[in-house]
């Protein structure tokens, strides 16, 4: 299901994906930069380390970079490893399926309606990159957000 | 717009040749005229389905063997029209050589009306032109057409055989002594065709087995079938990630008095996707230390075989060793096979009477036996994949040439894609990849498009 840490690991890459090469950022910058808890984002980092996005060197110089070019890295695949499947609601998902003690699933249709939704939402995010989530600057944004993260 | 007839040459009449022309064929609303080129003269009888042996079985269920992509029964009503099986029977693994007969059939069926030329010689040299293409023959002849596609199926000459060891079922392939000592490399399905093939012909001497694990291939079994959904499934991860993932599903789905092979079989939908979601160090790392793991879980035995398989096992008959073959020679009537056991330091050498070739169908490209790809290859009108198991194709399986461009006239399918397709060699995989193929050499084209001008 979509949480605050798979924002937060997006954040994080994209901060990545903005430093020249070969260059390595520093967890404190991360979290500094992005407002992002450092101890949630020292956990964050390394199970994206795990799961392959991203290297980190330890010592003086340390610090972390992408391990794949951002145009390699699909956002879909990092919100599953931080998120877990894709799905609106706990309930919408076949692996982590989680049943809500407040509906028989067999007859609910708001999972039905929200099965088609987690697709639809593996679509989008699978056809993303993270190099089109970094380049994806005000000029691509709906008008309507657009005013409204302006103030 | 020209409504110029469409011509295409497919290259090999094997099972993936004849998917295709049937896809392209099936539709009649397609103005298509196909050359199928196929030097052993009779269509549908590879590597895979010419097998004459009652007991080489398909490794697929009938229900799930038809040739077009929209209608999966297709070979299961043939096989009960034909009274083989009833239609009360769906687990169930017919001869393959009924399948070389089925793939006969639909092509005959296919090519009602005269869309087909069958040529029976070896394509030898491929030309391409703003035009379109020429392929040509071994006698000198050409073929023209507006696009051509390789369709040359498995290796036949793995180079490691050194002329010594033979397929089965080859003219290599004389009868042998019953009591001689055999030896067969590799342990996967082909093995099992070997080795039925010996057990057949009343073979009693003593058969060792050699393959870099020594892993027979499990037991089909009929399960449950469970659902998962592209948003389950871990594409784009490291390979340890995605094998701790794979087995945390399969441990909750055992904890849940489930079957392995129901997952094995769910995620079969995702395979090409997550092999082409790897980065290359995975797809490496996997050809090198899991494939032989995944193999014997994915390409499985049906049943009875299994049991035979493991009953000749447990009786001696059949050793299975785990090691490397490091050399073949001919002896005084012989062949001295040498061999490294895993973990072993010493080498050790079996004299034996015959050794069969039943492994390795992924073979370095560069070192094909088949004119036509070794043209292609010095000409730089293909490359090999960055993995080298295979032809470079793009996922619309166009041809890639030593420039890096794609070409819009020559394509490939069936195994010499597994590349960028990995998981290619069964039908239920290549219909999927031809019916693909088959929609875009179909479709209408732009005026201005060179696909659709004169060739030459």
């Amino acid at each position: 299901m979509l949480t605050a840490k798979g924002k937060y690991g997006l954040k994080a890459l994209i901060y990545l994906a903005q430093i020249p090469e070969p260059g390595l950022a520093l967890v404190s910058d991360v979290a500094a930069e992005n407002n992002i808890p450092k101890k949630f984002l020292d956990a964050i980092l390394l199970e994206l380390r795990n799961a392959g996005f991203v290297q980190s060197r330890k010592g003086k110089g340390g610090g972390y970079r992408l391990a794949r070019s951002p145009d390699e890295i699909k956002v879909g695949s990092v919100v599953r490893v931080l998120d877990g499947p894709l799905a609106p609601y706990p309930c919408a998902s076949h692996t982590r399926y989680q049943p809500c003690e407040d509906c028989d699933v067999k007859t609910c249709q708001v999972r039905h309606t929200m099965l088609t939704v987690r697709n639809a939402i593996a679509e989008v995010l699978d056809s993303t990159t993270l190099a089109q989530m970094r380049d994806a600057d005000e000029e691509v944004l709906p008008i309507e957000f657009k005013r409204r993260t302006r103030r | 717009m020209t409504s110029a007839r469409r011509s295409i040459i497919i290259v090999g009449g094997g099972a993936s040749g004849v998917l295709l022309a049937a896809h392209l064929l099936h539709d009649k609303a397609h103005d298509i005229r196909v050359t199928l080129i196929e030097k052993r003269r009779v269509v549908g009888q590879g590597i895979a389905y010419s097998s004459s042996q009652q007991n080489h079985v398909l490794n697929v269920p009938a229900p799930n063997m038809g040739a077009y992509a929209d209608d999966p029964e297709h070979f299961w009503r043939w096989a009960i029209e034909r009274k083989l099986i009833s239609d009360k029977q769906r687990f169930v693994f017919l001869p393959r050589r009924h399948y070389g007969a089925y793939l006969a059939d639909v092509l005959a069926d296919a090519s009602v009306g005269g869309q087909l030329t069958l040529i029976g010689h070896t394509a030898v040299d491929l030309k391409q032109s703003s035009a379109g293409v020429e392929v040509v023959l071994a006698n000198g002849a050409s073929v023209v057409g507006h696009a051509a596609v390789l369709a040359v199926g498995h290796e036949e000459n793995p180079d490691r055989s050194k002329g010594i060891a033979v397929r089965v079922g080859s003219e290599a392939d004389t009868p042998l002594d019953p009591d001689a000592a055999a030896m067969i490399l590799g342990s996967g399905l082909s093995m099992v065709d070997a080795w039925l093939t010996l057990s057949q012909a009343k073979h009693r001497g003593p058969i060792t087995i050699v393959s870099r694990h020594g892993l027979l291939p499990l037991r089909h079994k009929a399960v449950d079938k469970i659902e998962l959904a592209a948003a389950d499934v871990p594409f784009g991860t490291a390979l340890q990630y995605f094998e701790h993932w794979f087995r945390e599903t399969v441990d909750e789905v055992v904890g849940r008095d489930g079957d392995w092979r129901s997952v094995v079989d769910a995620i079969r939908p995702f395979n090409q996707r997550i092999w082409q979601s790897w980065p290359e160090a995975s797809k490496r790392r996997f050809l090198e230390h899991v494939r032989p793991f995944w193999n014997i879980h994915r390409h499985r035995l049906p049943p009875d075989l299994h049991q035979q398989m493991v009953e000749a096992v447990e009786s001696g008959q059949v050793t299975l060793v785990a090691g490397k073959l490091v050399d073949l020679k001919r002896g005084d009537g012989v062949v001295e096979a040498t061999i490294r056991a895993r973990g072993a330091g010493a080498t050790r050498t079996l004299e034996v009477a015959r050794v069969y070739d039943c492994g390795g169908v992924t073979v370095d490209v560069n070192r094909s036996s088949n004119p036509l790809i070794q043209a292609l290859l010095a000409s730089g009108q293909a490359r090999p994949d960055p993995l080298h198991i295979g032809l470079d194709v793009t996922t619309a399986c166009q041809v890639i040439g030593t420039d890096g461009a794609d070409s819009d006239r020559l394509f490939a399918v069936g195994p010499l894609t597994r590349g960028t397709f990995w998981e290619i060699e069964a039908i239920p995989d290549i219909r999927v990849q031809v019916a693909a193929v088959a929609r875009s050499l179909a479709a209408p084209v732009e005026q201005s498009s060179v696909a659709n001008q004169a060739p030459f």
